[in-house]
């Protein structure tokens, strides 16, 4: 089959997946050998696999998730047998999850900014100094947060101090998280992580007294019910954004990213991204 | 809250917390089927994010994706003693949340179309090329998918969008593996023209720009 026919596409995605009998397969390869329109469309062919597999994952959307959870949840057990009580998996811990920390209403929030100030400074090496801390503070448990871990402005390390619980009755939950002003202008591939290198606390203190951007980042927690692992005052794709990660699931360093503007809408759909 | 080292990561990576969960899908799936009432919602936990991808990319439309995984989850939930222990509970998850989708897709009556009609239809519902260049082609495969026959479309998020085996995905859709290789085959025939028409598309736009002139002048 050769000069001014062709064949078409799906014989030839047939011939890729290797479903053409061994005769039709030799006579379409034979053609292709001299056929450059055919070699093109099989290119093109291998190129809808590429497309299709650089589609990034999407996250499912708060709202969705939520939504099936409280259909679950009022939905009774159908397997349930009343009168006895069967062990539950709450006593096992599954996997580690980030409980947020509570402190009086009448305490300063523990938002803490760590503005970027010279932004050629090696991260890197400040960096990967903190290895033995991080490993350390794996021993403070997940209820540990980094605002207290890190907030030594001389870039040595100081204590540790886990947030603890305090027993008070206030109804409001104020989190601590870390805020850095990166200022870097994220690309949506950078946000699909791993974010450690980008997120990774710095040294440094100050007050975040935005309180705009608290609200925000206190709405997203407990749309998440949640802290954040760090926050970034950033650019996304050149707009001006703040960038909360959050974990998705620790075990399997697995994040979500929302990203938001000034106003707290989205900028875009929460992504997942790794963190290490 | 345990920031890591960078990597490449030091040895003194903490063990605790890298560690694969214990209890697998089949003992939470077991502990539900038990009376447990926080086993399933564990499940869900762990699998939403993969069932949510494959819906919306199935139907191509989130309130048609939302609809079809509750319905999913919830008909796993009430029928999860019909798991067979031959299967691995991903692919049982996988299987409900397709055929859900499957469902939908035949509810509206589907007619067939001809190659420049898809076109036409892809190019409307394709947004200006004022997108980054990954949403850019994230929304085109959208639109593009969304033209194909139902069967033809599942088997492509599973083996091209979602990277499971052919064997995987035959198993989810309950046909043997030559039919999943041909409705791929069938498929991708189907969406090189239109997604090459888009990509020149694109191309042609980005051009006129300074950073195409870059491109292209080196």
């Amino acid at each position: 089959m050769t000069g001014d026919t062709h064949y078409d596409l799906e014989i030839l995605a047939e011939l890729a997946e290797g479903l053409l009998d061994d005769a039709t397969a030799h006579r379409v390869r034979q053609h292709l050998a001299v056929c450059d329109p055919c070699g093109e469309s099989l290119a093109d062919l291998a190129t809808v696999r590429e497309m299709l597999a650089t589609v990034p994952v999407p996250a499912m959307p708060l709202g969705v998730a939520m939504r099936i959870d409280r259909a679950l949840a009022a939905e009774p057990n159908p397997f349930a047998i009343p009168a006895h009580s069967a062990p539950t998996i709450s006593d096992i811990p599954v996997r580690p999850t980030l409980t947020s920390v509570s402190v009086p209403a009448d305490e300063p929030v523990l938002a803490t900014v760590t503005p970027l100030r010279k932004p050629s400074r090696g991260r890197r090496a400040w960096l990967t100094s903190l290895g033995a801390v991080a490993a350390a503070a794996g021993v403070f448990g997940v209820t540990t947060l980094a605002t207290s871990l890190f907030s030594s402005p001389s870039g040595t390390v100081a204590e540790p101090t886990t947030s603890v619980s305090t027993p008070d009755r206030s109804p409001q939950r104020a989190l601590a998280y870390t805020v850095r002003a990166s200022g870097h202008n994220y690309t949506s591939r950078e946000l699909s992580g791993p974010l450690v290198g980008y997120f990774g606390p710095e040294p440094g203190t100050g007050t975040n007294n935005d309180e705009q951007l608290d609200a925000c980042v206190q709405a997203k927690s407990n749309e998440l019910d949640r802290a954040p692992i760090a926050v970034d005052r950033a650019l996304y794709n050149g707009n001006e954004a703040t960038v909360m990660a959050f974990w998705e699931d620790q075990s399997l360093d697995k994040v979500r990213v929302v990203v938001v503007d000034d106003n707290c809408h989205e900028l875009r759909q929460d992504g997942l991204a790794t963190w290490n | 809250m345990t920031p890591q080292p960078e990597q490449p990561a030091p040895a003194e990576q903490p063990t605790a917390v890298g560690a694969r969960p214990a209890v697998t899908d089949a003992d939470l799936l077991t502990r539900h089927i038990g009376g447990d009432p926080h086993a399933f919602g564990e499940i869900v936990k762990r699998h939403r994010d993969r069932m949510w991808a494959v819906a919306l990319r199935t139907l191509g439309d989130p309130d048609e994706a939302a609809d079809a995984v509750q319905d999913a989850f919830m008909s796993a939930y009430r029928k999860a003693d019909s798991f067979r222990g031959d299967a691995a509970v991903t692919t049982w998850l996988h299987r409900i949340v397709v055929n859900a989708c499957l469902d939908r897709m035949r509810r509206k009556s589907v007619r067939p179309v001809a190659d420049d009609e898809l076109i036409e239809a892809a190019e409307r519902d394709t947004p200006g090329p004022d997108q980054t260049a990954e949403r850019e082609v994230s929304m085109e495969v959208t639109a593009a998918l969304k033209l194909l026959p139902a069967d033809q479309r599942a088997a492509l998020v599973l083996v091209d969008m979602m990277g499971y085996s052919v064997e995987d995905a035959a198993s989810v859709l309950g046909v043997p593996a030559g039919t999943v290789k041909s409705r791929c085959a069938r498929g991708r025939a189907k969406l090189a023209p239109i997604l090459s028409h888009l990509r020149n598309r694109t191309d042609l736009s980005r051009v006129s720009s300074a950073k195409g002139a870059e491109l292209r002048d080196g």
